[in-house]
């Protein structure tokens, strides 16, 4: 557990997740609201366009019919300047001194006639005049000394000067500006929003998808009641649990009906054969004691012999079903081989054959004794039967990466090349071998059971070697595909 | 030394029956749980022999129950199961045996005499073992045979000693397995013959009467007379 929280946030795929969905969320909006602001923008420069156009022509109007007088620019300033009053879009805080709107009134000449506007209407006639500005349609002015352009109507009077009307755009500008920033606010607030939902929703599936792998990984070869959590809704996750639950469910009775097919078979067999052997043991003492009958004992050699194989096949068939039960205790690996040796030694020298051990020492790990026991056993007999005399086996112990390497190599014949494929399956045996070809599948299904690996070389200058690899601690069946995986990656 | 046999097969109880009275034992038997209740409340036993795949309940069950009763006597358990349980290795720590089938008539004789001697008030353990003309001092870790020094290695007196305490009686390949290393392992190959042979080669030699038998298809002995 603690492994995966410390994972950086910045590589979970719940991060990943939002940080897509917000992408493509703060796009989608920043496109709309794109397209509302050009929308906003054409609409009120529409406004003020038709505001313009209309005062022009009212301007127009008033000034055609007011007699050229010496009130005549008093008349047509006051007009001018009750019009200017009436802008719209108009910034209230702006004081009484109007510089948003001007009225600019040309003689046919083209000098100026009359001005109503801040300053002195010279820079904007000359704007004027670079511009070309006609009646018609309003355009945008820019004019020196003013940092907001200007929108101008224009119209011609029957005396044949000519009137100009000036909208200020800064007003639409501003509107336009406040709009934009209320818009980034909201849109940052969005965005943050949506991240923070996209993100802790996904972090809260996912955390449920991560407790069902670690539930997952926790079902380890002999512990098969336990489920991962359901989720408390119907959904997607909740359904993967739930299949998954039910896909447990499964193997368990399957896993059950093995053992119980494991165990009434061992039963029915063990039974009879208990009734046989102890038969044939009392016929055996109640003979003369000097000569045993041949027949009998060696009856039950073979009893013994059918007996071995049968526990052993057993075994091999729990164990390739990841169903073989281990009883962990520390179990010393080099103390444990030199035990072996000690036993094999004799009639491995009867044989001619040399064991030697290579170790460095105490090597402790968590195993199931007697089965381990066992392995050594089977893989010393197998020595012994394969290895034609003068042979020596050297064993080298040692500790690789949190596990137990134990290295068989001899300078032998090597594996029969017709079965080095198949070798840690059951049932395969040299053509010269009297096994019963279950030793190596055995070692592997022990091996396997502990979650650790067996393998086998022929070496180029000849003679066999089997490694075999044994986690220390007693890991989850999880952990042990991922160090598989390792396992595999290395040697490549 | 009363005895009480719980085992369904008629076939394994009638020679089981057969082999414990011949060694020794006055044997009652029963065929299931409730039966075998029955008899073990009315009369004491010295050790029992339980199989733990009874008709009427499991042998397990009945152990317990008996142990609530008040019947002390250790008892020997049979298990057709190569995987020992859980709770038949919580009995083994409370003092009791196991035997998986099928066996030996000689380790379940060896396992029924191991039951009884734990249960029987400690003897002061003798520091040397005589058997005939074989001396082994248990402290010194040395043999002699007639007086003559054996040259035995440490793990050859081990298995001596464990011949020796067993003198007279037969002893299969896996108690020896068992007892002298320790690991309950069935080898294919004739590992405990070899030694076996070179401690004779020692103990046996010429001119003597010899005192390790083999007595194929069950195991060795160790003569005693």
């Amino acid at each position: 557990m603690s492994s995966k929280t410390a994972k950086p946030i910045l590589r979970s795929a719940a991060w990943r997740i939002s940080l897509r969905a917000t992408l493509a969320f703060a796009c989608g909006t920043m496109l709309v609201f794109i397209f509302l602001h050009r929308f906003v923008a054409s609409d009120i420069q529409r406004r003020g366009d038709a505001w313009l156009s209309g005062e022009v022509e009212v301007l127009g109007d008033v000034a055609e019919q007011t007699t050229k007088n010496a009130l005549y620019d008093r008349v047509v300033g006051e007009v001018a300047e009750l019009v200017s009053k009436e802008v719209p879009n108009k910034d209230p805080s702006v004081g009484a001194s109007n510089d948003s709107v001007f009225f600019l009134q040309t003689n046919g000449d083209g000098s100026l006639m009359l001005w109503v506007g801040a300053g002195s209407g010279v820079p904007n006639l000359k704007a004027i005049q670079a511009d070309r500005i006609v009646p018609g349609s309003p355009s945008d002015l820019r004019v020196p000394g003013f940092g907001v352009p200007f929108r101008v109507a224009s119209t011609r009077i029957n005396d044949g000067s000519y009137i100009y009307l000036g909208l200020s755009e800064r007003d639409e500008l501003r509107v336009l500006r406040s709009l934009w920033l209320r818009f980034v606010l909201l849109w940052l607030l969005l965005v943050f929003l949506g991240f923070s939902i996209v993100f802790f929703t996904t972090k809260r599936m996912l955390s449920h998808v991560q407790r069902m792998t670690e539930a997952a990984s926790r079902i380890g070869h002999t512990d098969l009641s336990a489920r991962v959590p359901i989720a408390a809704r119907n959904d997607e996750v909740g359904n993967l649990a739930l299949t998954l639950n039910h896909m447990l469910d499964r193997i368990e009775i399957s896993m059950h009906q093995l053992h119980t097919i494991t165990g009434s078979l061992a039963h029915d067999l063990r039974s009879p054969l208990t009734a046989i052997r102890g038969k044939l043991e009392m016929s055996l003492s109640s003979g003369p004691q000097s000569e045993p009958s041949e027949q009998i004992v060696s009856a039950i050699e073979e009893l013994d012999r059918l007996t071995d194989f049968l526990n052993m096949s057993l075994d091999v068939a729990e164990a390739k079903a990841d169903a073989l039960r281990l009883n962990r205790v520390p179990v010393d690996l080099d103390e444990l081989l030199r035990v072996m040796i000690d036993l094999y030694e004799p009639s491995m020298s009867e044989k001619g054959l040399q064991i030697r051990l290579h170790s460095g020492g105490p090597l402790i790990l968590e195993a199931d004794a007697a089965l381990i026991h066992r392995m050594i056993a089977n893989l010393f007999d197998n020595e012994m039967k394969h290895l034609p005399s003068a042979c020596t086996v050297n064993l080298r112990l040692s500790v690789e990466d949190n596990a137990a390497s134990l290295l068989l190599e001899d300078d032998g014949p090597g594996f029969d090349p017709e079965v080095f494929p198949h070798l840690f399956e059951r049932r395969i045996k040299g053509n010269k071998s009297t096994g019963h070809g279950l030793g190596l599948a055995f070692v592997d299904a022990v091996a396997r059971a502990h979650g650790g690996t067996v393998a086998a070389f022929n070496c180029k200058e000849g003679g066999a070697r089997l490694a075999v690899n044994l986690p220390l601690l007693a890991i989850s069946a999880g952990q042990v595909v991922a160090s598989r995986k390792m396992t595999i990656t290395s040697s490549l | 030394m009363r005895l009480l046999l719980v085992e369904d097969e008629i076939d394994i109880q009638s020679f089981l029956q057969r082999s414990l009275e011949e060694a020794g034992y006055q044997v009652e038997a029963a065929s299931d749980g409730k039966t075998a209740e029955r008899i073990a409340i009315e009369g004491p036993f010295d050790i029992l022999i339980v199989d733990l795949g009874l008709p009427d309940q499991d042998g397990i069950t009945l152990i317990l129950k008996l142990r609530q009763l008040g019947v002390s006597a250790p008892v020997l358990i049979l298990s057709a199961r190569r995987s020992v349980d859980d709770r038949v290795r919580g009995l083994e720590q409370g003092g009791d045996d196991y035997l998986t089938k099928p066996f030996a008539l000689a380790e379940l004789l060896a396992r029924l005499r191991n039951l009884l001697k734990r249960n029987s008030p400690a003897t002061s353990e003798s520091t040397r073992l005589r058997v005939l003309d074989l001396e082994l001092d248990l402290l010194r870790r040395e043999a002699t045979r007639s007086g003559q020094v054996l040259q035995l290695t440490p793990q050859e007196f081990v298995l001596l000693e464990y011949l020796c305490r067993n003198a007279g009686r037969v002893v299969t390949r896996s108690m020896i397995l068992d007892k002298v290393w320790g690991m309950r392992i069935q080898p294919d190959t004739n590992v405990v013959d070899v030694h076996i042979y070179r401690l004779r080669g020692k103990v046996d030699g010429q001119g003597q009467k010899p005192l390790i038998r083999t007595l194929r298809g069950v195991g060795y002995v160790l003569k005693d007379r």
